[in-house]
């Protein structure tokens, strides 16, 4: 984990000190934590669930669980690994219980082959698309394939977190994530790997 | 894959390009891919893409777009779940305080001192003056009530299925409907009391050449009606005649003069003293069919006590405590009742079914078509019987199914309500909130202009509700039971089976039984209801960025 940077800041003292007195039941230390955190778990549910309601309740519920929790917290691990640990398994779990349709359409993808895309198309794709347009074009994946993009490039989970949050193998994890990437690019309107496909030029 | 095979095995995959960008390869491949990309452009490039693309992805996640919601802004307490009963409670007591104090005291003060007994008192309560007098003052009250609740339905429906023909067309259905029957119904002539002069009375001699539709503490038709007669009244009395319908909502209604077309009335006492000239259907507490009374159709009656002196030409279909016949039956007689008696002078030209817990009386006088079909039902359940099992089952089956079908439409949906069954403080409070507050509110919006196709839907949708809060109980109960959420479709549906099974096993027990059904109906109605108001709660953005 090489750090979350989409946290509010506050310094490792005062934060261990806020930390020692929410255990010991002060609440406004509690106060104090939420207002720091709230707003990056909010953020990240809005990243990984698709309607902003399920965000919010997901939000409450995070933090309802860190507070019961927060005796198995290791203080020699970062707190922001740790509570986003908690917010993507709480996630994770809301997805997976809706899934029942989508289990019925998804296959295993982990054996479909991956074209390989022109990297000058890719690049194109890049320069044309807004981030809000990517931000609508993640919202169409599928839920794991969201939910790994979102640990990876928005919470920066190492890949040991990924599979442990999304019940995979640790290996499979780099292709879950090159599949996601695969399926964000059909979602943006097409890549290279179609038009390289069809022009025999694979590499 | 047109390249030759020796080129095409010195380059790697996009995965290994990955992997070894996001630093997951070991020392070895990575050192293999960093030599291959000092002498390949093309995989120099692609690995490029692919960081581009990393930098792209995580660029466009990092930006702030909403704020965090107000709601949300101040830290959720431990005990911020026990809020959502305390208050749900706190409406229900004070709905039921309101219901009592407001409506069934006054109403029971005024029965005694008329003479009523203690039966029927939710005709007591809407057929006493007190409510009358009331109704008026809830009227926009409950209006707002019954349109905010279709208001509410209609952005639920079109929020998430919009795109759905089926969600549109029953949205637009119902306010169509809504919207035609209040005009139709001002096409009449519409006569009200008031507090100066409650009674109505259409002279002997005047003819009302539309519908007439009355509401006043007291109606007296002694003229003629050219169309249907509406009322609405404590004490409906007609004596003149009538070339539609007689529809009457009232304690006592008193049909003197000839009906060309039916009798349908919902009151303490219906009594008819001359010819219909169709059916007659009544909900009554009383009924009573005069001696020169006669009935051109069918008479069906729901109620407490009938008395038959006159002649029906068609059925008889009755659900009464005591029937009483002395009159003449022109075709078939169905009848379930506590009591049944045949006097001497009856006459049945039909056959003469009748279910009831004693045997009837037929005197010996009496002609009867066929000799009468007596079914004396068991009271209870018969657990020694198989098929006492085997409706179990089906009925098992039939929750099952329907559970099923709201599984597949909703999932969604479904996860919400079943995850809203967890929380049983506010479920029950919400449950028992809307279980005993809806039918007042669908009565009263039947009854006023609100229209009667809101009521008939809101009632509509009270039944589902109420066959679906068993649903998501089950729902609840199967995964307490099985352990932990397992995904898929196949596990889900195990615990939506086996939690129906317990709760079918719930309401076979005997005393424990119906206790057990009024519980699983609030806690899943309440469920049903929180799912519902987290799919159409307003949203509030906060002023400030998080």
């Amino acid at each position: 984990m090489d750090g979350q940077k989409n946290t509010g800041a506050m310094s490792e003292v005062d934060l261990a000190q806020v930390l020692s007195q929410v255990r010991a039941g002060d609440a406004d230390a509690w106060g104090e934590l939420y207002r720091q955190y709230a707003p990056a778990i909010f953020r990240f549910c809005r990243r990984v669930l698709p309607a902003r309601e399920d965000a919010e309740d997901a939000t409450t519920e995070i933090f309802m669980k860190v507070r019961q929790k927060l005796g198995t917290y290791d203080s020699s691990r970062p707190f922001t690994a740790w509570l986003y640990k908690v917010a993507s398994n709480h996630c994770w779990d809301t997805l997976r219980r809706r899934r029942i349709r989508q289990d019925l359409e998804t296959g295993d993808f982990e054996t479909l082959p991956l074209e390989h895309p022109d990297p000058g198309q890719l690049e194109r794709l890049q320069e044309e698309h807004t981030s809000k347009e990517v931000r609508a074009g993640l919202a169409k994946l599928p839920d794991r394939a969201r939910m790994a993009l979102v640990l990876r490039y928005y919470a920066d989970m190492s890949y040991e977190e990924i599979a442990d949050t999304l019940g995979v193998r640790r290996p499979f994890v780099g292709v879950l994530l090159l599949r996601a990437r695969h399926q964000l690019r059909d979602a943006l309107g097409g890549t290279a790997a179609g038009a390289a496909a069809k022009a025999g030029g694979g590499r | 894959m047109s390249e030759p095979d020796d080129r095409l095995a010195s380059h790697f995959d996009e995965v290994t390009g990955l992997l070894y960008l996001e630093g997951q390869l070991d020392d070895e491949h990575a050192h293999e891919v960093s030599d291959h990309i000092a002498a390949c452009p093309a995989c120099g490039q692609l690995l490029r893409a692919l960081q581009n693309e990393s930098i792209w992805l995580k660029e466009a996640l990092a930006v702030e777009e909403e704020s965090i919601p107000a709601h949300l802004i101040s830290a959720p307490q431990r005990n911020s779940a026990h809020w959502g009963w305390i208050a749900a409670l706190t409406l229900c007591a004070a709905g039921f305080y309101t219901l009592w104090t407001g409506y069934i005291q006054p109403s029971l003060a005024g029965a005694s001192q008329a003479g009523f007994s203690q039966g029927g008192v939710l005709q007591l309560i809407f057929f006493e003056g007190a409510f009358w007098k009331g109704w008026d003052a809830m009227r926009s009250m409950t209006e707002l009530l019954a349109i905010a609740t279709l208001g509410g339905l209609a952005i639920w429906l079109l929020r998430r299925q919009w795109r759905r023909f089926a969600a549109i067309s029953f949205v637009m259905g119902a306010l169509i409907l809504g919207l035609a029957v209040v005009p139709s119904a001002f096409a009449a002539d519409v006569e009200r009391g008031t507090p100066s002069n409650p009674t109505y009375t259409l002279p002997a001699g005047q003819e009302v050449m539309t519908d007439l539709i009355v509401l006043a503490d007291r109606v007296r038709i002694d003229g003629d009606v050219d169309g249907d007669l509406i009322a609405f009244s404590q004490d409906i009395v007609v004596n003149g005649h009538i070339k539609g319908d007689v529809i009457a909502f009232g304690q006592e209604v008193r049909v003197n003069g000839p009906v060309d077309g039916n009798v349908r009335a919902w009151c303490q006492t219906l009594s008819l003293q001359s010819t219909v000239s169709r059916n007659v259907s009544g909900f009554v507490s009383v009924a009573e069919l005069a001696d020169k009374a006669t009935v051109g159709g069918t008479m069906s009656i729901l109620g407490g006590n009938t008395e038959l002196d006159g002649h029906i030409a068609g059925d008889l279909l009755a659900l009464s405590g005591e029937l009483d016949i002395e009159g003449s039956l022109g075709r078939n007689a169905d009848i379930r009742a506590d009591h049944l008696r045949i006097g001497p002078k009856a006459e049945i030209q039909g056959y003469t079914k009748y279910a009831g817990r004693h045997q009837p009386d037929v005197a010996s006088g009496a002609k009867l078509g066929s000799p009468i079909q007596v079914t004396i039902p068991r009271t209870g359940p018969d657990y020694t019987r198989v098929r006492y099992y085997w409706h179990r089952v089906l009925l098992w089956g039939a929750s099952f199914l329907f559970g099923l079908l709201l599984m597949l439409l909703a999932p969604g949906f479904f996860a919400d309500a079943e995850h809203a069954a967890s929380r049983f403080g506010p479920a029950v409070g919400f449950g028992a909130l809307f279980l005993f507050a809806t039918p007042v509110a669908i009565v009263i919006a039947c009854i006023t202009i609100v229209g009667l196709s809101i009521g008939l839907t809101a009632a509509l949708l009270y039944v589902i509700a109420i066959y679906a809060a068993q649903i998501f109980v089950a729902a609840w109960l199967g995964e307490k039971l099985l352990g932990g959420a397992a995904p898929g479709l196949g596990a889900a549906i195990g615990r939506l089976a086996l939690g129906l099974a317990v709760v079918r096993v719930a309401l076979m027990l005997p005393y424990f039984g119906g206790l057990a059904d009024f519980l699983i109906i609030i806690w899943g109605m309440g469920a049903l209801i929180l799912a519902v108001h987290r799919r159409i709660r307003p949203h509030v953005a906060a002023a400030a960025t998080a």
